[in-house]
């Protein structure tokens, strides 16, 4: 299928995209050591570290110095430059490298005073002369104003340009990613205002538009400087769009894929996830990860059942998240995280695909199975052994009693009519159905010469049922049947309704003619069966079997 | 008609004729026909509407004609065709279902009568039994033998000759084997193609497997057949075949 192929086609694009972007490291970072207080030999290369401490406690506000070792592990060429990228610092600092200030994030130990400055990610050109082979020292006069929890911080050195100029091409090539998303997010949307029976298609349509924002929302940083104290509200939208799109996705698959005790087994789901997000709420990263892990081993769970249930598509998704897994073990953390979220999508894009393709078989199969209904009701007065016998009778008829002829002509062109009317219906008045039974009931004593009776019982006016089902029914019973001593064959259709279903009881009340070997009543029945199908879906039931009375079919139509 | 009134001498033996038709007013128009046009040679006539009894009474009665409706009450007709027609009796097909005229021939069947029919086309279908007619297809391509356990049908292709034998006959196959057939050899001349020729009051052969006519001292003729075995020719007959073979 060109398909499938299409599809591992975009996953191998996704893997590269996610893993094609790493440079390798230029420098080994050492320890960091915290000492509170300002002193300007602090930021010297050789300076001496002996009293400074691997943890300390702030009050919020005060100047503290970090320390940190650097091994480089190349000198850079010539017209290159290396810098220095500062993550996640939370607060305002001066950078010194080597003793030499390189920069500043705001003016640290001044906030109160000078309001908010400074921003979460920042990077330092580090002058060439200083970017030798081997080792160098970073010094930080900082200050934690608003988040004195905040000390650690990341620090990566690399080629200047590359620092530059790596995030913008990743959030470039995330961002068309994105922006597929939103396309999905907004076709599948319009797909679901168009048949809004289909809840599959509005989860996937919003978990595609949720994906949408993550995407946009984790990247923004790249182009819109967030100030330090800002930087939690980015955080608190990601960790909201992870914990909405970890409902989506598994609710997604447990319709697609259905298990018992859904309900109950999501709900547990939900709880378990709503104490994920607030156990460690202010570490975004890592709820957000362990929402999107929980999300995993149920998506996991259920497509497993699926695959064991051989449902459609389950085996291609279940790879995804395997796929997803891998790219989580290969990969570091914001990569991880979008590039499975973005795998499971199109898994979830794969499963509808194919609905899709058997919901258009189905349809397509209904519209056949019409036509051949059509045609088999259509055929029922021109099928050779209805009309040769007929005509055969009625000649027999007209050459003996021209008047007995003319009543049987005329019976035959009333169920002609009858059958025109209803030719192209799925469901007539039950009346109607009625009196094409009584009809053919006139034409078969003509040619039987048996004593056919009908009787009714319960009939209500405006009830409806298939063409030609109790006609079907009145056949068979007339084949199947020979008469009671008394030369009579009586049929009796009871119709009965309560709260669940109405149902239409038919006896036949004859002496049932023993079975031979093969009996034609197999294809009347089917059609009974496909016409049931056809306007009722599978909320009917049909019985037929023989009583020591004669023939009884139970048609039954749930409520 | 001029027929009818040659019928009384054409009809030897009195006739017993079964009707197997599930259709009341039908039966009874088939039953007057036939009462009309066989009247005082008619031994026997009865009708039947369902299919084991109409086994059942085949079984046990002596039949020279049987008129067989294909669809009796929903059952496969063919299912009766088979025994039919390795009977002694003529089969008369009268069905609905004109597209199975073709394989009731390849059965054996001596005609097959459309529905509706009329006096007349029910006449000649008679006539075929009465003056020994052939039937006008010719396409039989099976015979049917009755084997223990059943009916099996045989190719036509693989006979060679028949021998009559009393009310019954003998076919002999091209692989060397030989089987019993209830059909008289009349009958069954009736029945098999222009290829089959009768060379002898016991004997039908298929003239292509004929390979010389050897003429014998006191005008004796016998045919050798291609797998070496002589079959006496009828003094009467030779000159025909002689006009049409040779």
């Amino acid at each position: 299928m060109n398909f499938k192929y299409g599809f591992r086609l975009i996953f191998i694009l996704i893997v590269l995209l996610g893993t094609s972007c790493h440079q390798k490291s230029l420098s080994r970072r050492g320890d960091t050591v915290y000492k509170i207080g300002n002193q300007k030999e602090w930021a010297e290369l050789g300076y001496e570290t002996n009293s400074w401490e691997e943890e300390i406690d702030l009050e919020g506000g005060e100047i503290f110095w970090s320390r940190t070792q650097f091994n480089l592990l190349e000198t850079p060429k010539e017209h290159q430059s290396f810098g220095i990228d500062l993550v996640n610092t939370f607060g305002e600092f001066e950078v010194y490298w080597d003793g030499i200030l390189i920069g500043k994030n705001g003016n640290p130990g001044q906030e109160a005073r000078l309001g908010r400055s400074g921003e979460m990610w920042e990077t330092f050109r580090i002058p060439q002369t200083l970017s030798n082979k081997g080792r160098h020292v970073l010094a930080l006069k900082r200050s934690l104003y608003y988040y004195p929890d905040h000390i650690r911080f990341n620090a990566f050195v690399n080629d200047y340009d590359y620092l530059l100029e790596f995030p913008l091409v990743y959030t470039g090539f995330m961002y068309i990613f994105a922006g597929a998303f939103l396309l999905a997010a907004l076709y599948f949307f319009f797909l679901f205002l168009g048949n809004k029976k289909e809840k599959p298609i509005l989860i996937f349509s919003i978990s595609c538009f949720l994906f949408f924002a993550l995407i946009l929302t984790e990247f923004i940083r790249t182009y819109i400087s967030i100030h330090y104290s800002q930087h939690e509200i980015r955080m608190e939208i990601i960790s909201y769009l992870t914990f909405f799109i970890a409902i989506l996705v598994p609710l997604y698959f447990s319709l697609q894929f259905p298990f018992p005790k859904r309900k109950l087994i999501l709900g547990i789901y939900i709880a378990i996830l709503i104490y994920v997000f607030y156990r460690n709420h202010h570490h975004y990263d890592q709820t957000s990860y362990d929402m999107a892990l929980c999300m995993w081993f149920v998506s996991l769970g259920i497509i497993s059942f699926g695959v064991y249930k051989k449902l459609k598509g389950a085996s291609i998704v279940l790879l995804t998240l395997v796929i997803c897994a891998i790219i989580n073990y290969n990969t570091y953390f914001d990569t991880s995280l979008f590039a499975g979220f973005g795998v499971i999508v199109l898994g979830m894009f794969y499963i509808l695909a194919i609905k899709a393709k058997e919901q258009r078989l189905a349809y397509e199969k209904t519209l056949v199975q019409s036509t051949r209904l059509r045609l088999e009701l259509l055929k029922k007065n021109i099928q050779p052994h209805f009309l040769m016998n007929s005509l055969t009778s009625l000649i027999d008829w007209v050459e003996e009693s021209p008047s007995k002829g003319v009543s049987f002509i005329e019976a035959l062109a009333k169920e002609f009519d009858l059958i025109n009317q209803i030719e192209g219906k799925t469901l007539i008045p039950i009346h109607q159905e009625v009196e094409l039974c009584r009809t053919h009931l006139e034409i078969m004593k003509f040619r039987k010469e048996i004593d056919y009776l009908w009787e009714e019982e319960g009939i209500l006016e405006n009830e409806h049922i298939p063409p030609a089902t109790l006609h079907t029914l009145l056949e068979n019973g007339i084949t199947h049947c020979a008469p009671l001593s008394d030369n009579s064959i009586r049929f009796k259709l009871i119709f009965e309704t309560n709260s669940q279903f109405k149902s239409y009881t038919f006896l036949t009340i004859a002496k049932v003619r023993p079975t031979t070997k093969k009996t034609t009543d197999g294809t009347g029945l089917k059609y009974i069966k496909a016409r049931l199908e056809e306007s009722y879906g599978n909320l009917w039931s049909f019985s037929s079997e023989a009583t020591k009375d004669g023939w009884k079919n139970i048609i039954k139509i749930y409520n | 008609m001029d027929g009818k009134t040659s019928l009384k001498y054409t009809i030897k033996s009195p006739m017993n004729i079964l009707i197997i038709e599930d259709e009341s007013r039908i039966a009874k128009r088939l039953e007057r026909m036939t009462r009309d046009f066989f009247s005082s040679t008619l031994h026997s006539l009865t009708c039947i509407d369902t299919l084991p009894e109409a086994l059942e009474f085949i079984k046990n009665h002596p039949l020279d004609v049987v008129l067989l409706d294909l669809n009796l009450n929903g059952a496969n007709g063919f299912d009766i065709l088979g025994t039919a027609v390795s009977k002694s009796f003529h089969t008369i097909i009268v069905s609905a279902h004109k597209e199975q005229a073709i394989s009731a021939f390849e059965h054996g069947v001596l005609d097959f009568v459309p529905k509706p029919f009329n006096q007349n086309r029910l006449e000649q279908a008679f006539n075929r039994v009465v003056l020994k007619e052939k039937t006008q297809t010719r396409n039989i391509k099976f015979l049917a033998i009755k084997k223990r356990g059943g009916i099996q049908l045989m190719e036509i292709e693989d006979l060679l000759f028949i021998k009559g034998a009393g009310t019954y006959t003998e076919l002999f196959l091209s692989n060397g084997k030989k089987e019993l057939h209830d059909k008289s050899l009349e009958k069954l001349e009736q029945l098999l193609p222009d290829t089959f020729e009768r060379i002898h009051k016991s004997y039908v052969v298929k003239m292509t497997e004929v390979k010389e006519i050897i003429v014998k001292s006191g005008s004796k003729y016998m045919a050798e057949l291609k797998n070496g075995e002589l079959l006496p020719i009828g003094r009467t007959k030779y000159k025909d075949i002689k006009a049409k073979w040779l």
